[in-house]
Order: structure tokens, then C-alpha cells, then sequence
């Protein structure tokens, strides 16, 4: 009996990691696509959609000579990896993703608070990582709580 | 799992190989995958990164690439507003083409850099601003843009132009910006009553109505746009330094 609710809860928590890894990816292509419209200038760019100019060209956008956008597919990528590796059985991997996770949602909070109280503008693009972020964290505190 | 996909290799050789090999996979699959992420994450980054920079032939109606014949009315499908407002002789060599919203932050950054080109290159270089207002990104983009062709009704256009653009943080976030555009008319020495009527004018509203059409046929989508003579320049070659570089390459390849 333990030995098939531990199976489905493995199973459980396999399942929790490829949802991770699904929706990391998600947020890795909206952050590459974030940057390179950040190198390139386009996002800076004034478009019919507000926000994006503004939030892109705000000192904010950038942390220590990086476009703060390419920070974030980093750690997209990180916590992919971590996702990937927890998956085939890496404990430490599964112990580390749901503290970069919770890390990556308060740096979103902190963004947010940003592009409302600072900057008065949203960028579509930055909400959709918030977003991502968020589900990232909900999705790890669901592993946390099975251990 | 393992042991059902075991029993449907049928063939020995390749069973052997994968109790071999099957630890040694399961050890070494996650790290190709990451690395097959990350090689199609950096392949994805450089293509957008490669089309974003290319420098993009304007293409008129029928999907013709222009020569590097000077921007004329004949460039794009819509010819905008005439007389377009511009800067510099006709017969100039290169042609700036800017559209622009006088809202939009970078479009007050690219603002001085066009006047110091416009100093430096003189009688070799024809600037002309199109009216590109973002709505309803920018709540007064219209009105400024209305500002700026009621004051080139009086042959003011370039000077409301430039305090709109020098301005642009003291009236983007006021809420009523009609008594600030009133002052500059006022500074600028344009009959104000006139501004006023002028602003709501059909006159107005046809103008911006045709750069628009213009620059949607040009397939503009944001501001600044620059085209050099009918080619897009890219948003990063924008700064002084990189657009000095262009005008110069334009004007040895036009000799």
C-alpha cells in the first residue's frame, strides 16, 4: 500500500516537473525574445501597445551593464535544467528549484511594484513573465509541500 | 518500464547494448536535453537578432525594391501629407525620412541627434517628419501632433516641432495639455486664437490622417522609424555616432 501511494506520488511529482520544465521554456522564449528587442532597440521603440518603451528604456531595465531581460532566461534555464535533472532522479536539483523559483517570484513582485508605482507603465511582455513566474512557484511550493 | 521496453528490443545485439549503456543513459539524457535547449535557445536568440538588424528595403506596391534614389512621393504606396514638412535642400543627396510621435520617449532622444545631423551635413542632407501618433498608447499624442501642424499652418511648423520635443517630459503626464501647447504658440509668435482653431481644423486632422496612411504603407509599426533614402534604418543604428556612419557610407555611394 505505502509502496503504490509512493509510486503515484513520484509519479505526482514527475509530472510537476515537466510542467516546470514546460512552462520555464515558455518563459525562456519570452525572455530571449525580451532581450533581443532590448540589444536591438526595438522594444524601446514606441509601439501602438504602451508599456514596453518605457519599461525597456527605464534605468531599471538594465542591472550591472545587462539587460535585466536576459538575467531572467538565465534563470528560465536554470530552473529548466534544475526541472529536467530533478526528473531523472538528481536530488539536489530538486531541492534547489523551488528556492530560485521563490527567488524569481519576488524579483517579479519587486517588477511589478516597479512598472506601477515608479514607472507608470506595464510591459505586455514583462507581465507575461510575471505570470510564468508565478505558475513556476505555485508548481514548487506543490513539490515542497509532497516531500 | 524499462524492463517492457527491454522485452520489445528484439534484437540481441541492440539489448545488450542497452543493458550496457541503459545507466549510462539515464545518466547523461538530462544533460543532453539542456544542452539541446540551450543550443536552440542561442539559435533562436541570434536569428531574431540577425532579422531585427537587417536593414529593410522599402517595397512600393508592387513589391518592387527602390533604388537609392532620393525618398520622393513615388517611395511607398501613399505619398503622406503635402508639403511635407522638411529640412534641407530638395536635391540633397540623402534623405532622412523620420516617423515620429511627439510623445514617445525615444523619439525626444533621437530629436537632437537629428538636428546635429542636420548642422553637420547641411546642404547634403533633407530631413522630413511624418506624423506617426501612437493611439492610444499616448493619451496626447494627437493633440501634440495637432499642435505641431496647426503651427505649420503658420509656417511654424519646425519651431513647435522642436519645444514639443525639448518639452516632452513637463507635458506628457498633464492632464490638460491644450494651455501648455497655448503658451508655446504664444512663444513661438503665431497667432494663438488662430492655433486654437486651427488645432481642431479638418486641415489638421487630414494631415496627420495622410502621414499616417503614409507610414502604414511603409509598414511602420512603431517611433522613431527612419528610412535613409526609402531603406529602414535599424532603431540601433540610430545613435549619432552609428547614423553619422551611414549618412557618410550614403553619401560616397551616391557620388
Amino acid at each position: 500500500m505505502t509502496s503504490v501511494s509512493s509510486a503515484a506520488q513520484s509519479k505526482r511529482r514527475n509530472l510537476i516537473y515537466i510542467l516546470i520544465a514546460l512552462f520555464s521554456l515558455c518563459g525562456l522564449a519570452d525572455a530571449i525574445y525580451l532581450t533581443i528587442e532590448h540589444i536591438t532597440g526595438q522594444s524601446v521603440r514606441c509601439t501602438i501597445i504602451a508599456g514596453c518603451s518605457e519599461v525597456l528604456s527605464s534605468p531599471y531595465a538594465v542591472v550591472a551593464g545587462y539587460p535585466l531581460a536576459s538575467i531572467g532566461a538565465l534563470a528560465y534555464f536554470s530552473v529548466f535544467s534544475l526541472a529536467i535533472l530533478a526528473l531523472f532522479g538528481y536530488r539536489i536539483a530538486g531541492q534547489l528549484l523551488p528556492l530560485l523559483a521563490i527567488a524569481m517570484c519576488l524579483v517579479s513582485l519587486w517588477l511589478i511594484y516597479l512598472q506601477a508605482f515608479v514607472i507608470h507603465a506595464f510591459c505586455q511582455f514583462c507581465l507575461i513573465s510575471a505570470a510564468v513566474t508565478f505558475v513556476l512557484t505555485g508548481l514548487a511550493i506543490v513539490l515542497w509541500r509532497m516531500k | 518500464m524499462a524492463a517492457t521496453f527491454l522485452v520489445r528490443l528484439r534484437q540481441p545485439s541492440l539489448q545488450l547494448w542497452y543493458e550496457t549503456n541503459a545507466d549510462h543513459m539515464k545518466r547523461i539524457l538530462p544533460f543532453i536535453i539542456i544542452l539541446l535547449v540551450l543550443g536552440v535557445a542561442v539559435g533562436s536568440a541570434y536569428y531574431l537578432k540577425r532579422s531585427a538588424t537587417d536593414v529593410h528595403p522599402v517595397t512600393n506596391t508592387n513589391g518592387v525594391a527602390p533604388t537609392t534614389a532620393p525618398i520622393t512621393a513615388s517611395t511607398g504606396s501613399v505619398p503622406g501629407a503635402e508639403p511635407a514638412h522638411t529640412l534641407g535642400p530638395t536635391n540633397a543627396p540623402v534623405h532622412l525620412e523620420e516617423f515620429g510621435d511627439f510623445e514617445c520617449p525615444p523619439c525626444g532622444l533621437l530629436h537632437p541627434i537629428l538636428i546635429q545631423m542636420h548642422g553637420e551635413f547641411g546642404d547634403r542632407l533633407q530631413i522630413t517628419f511624418r506624423e506617426f501618433p501612437l493611439v492610444p498608447a499616448h493619451q496626447h499624442a494627437i493633440a501634440a501632433a495637432s499642435a505641431a501642424e496647426a503651427a505649420g499652418l503658420q509656417g511654424k511648423f519646425w519651431e513647435m516641432h522642436d519645444l514639443l520635443y525639448e518639452n516632452q517630459k513637463n507635458w506628457h503626464e498633464t492632464f490638460d495639455v491644450r494651455p501648455i501647447f497655448e503658451g508655446y504658440a504664444k512663444q513661438i509668435g503665431i497667432d494663438v486664437e488662430r492655433f486654437k482653431q486651427d488645432i481642431n481644423s479638418e486641415a489638421v486632422a487630414q494631415r496627420i490622417f495622410q502621414d499616417g496612411k503614409r507610414g502604414h504603407s511603409l509598414n511602420v509599426k512603431g517611433t522613431p522609424t527612419v528610412f535613409m533614402n526609402g531603406r529602414e534604418i535599424p532603431f540601433e543604428s540610430l545613435p549619432a555616432e552609428k547614423l553619422r556612419v551611414l549618412i557618410n557610407a550614403e553619401l560616397s555611394g551616391s557620388k
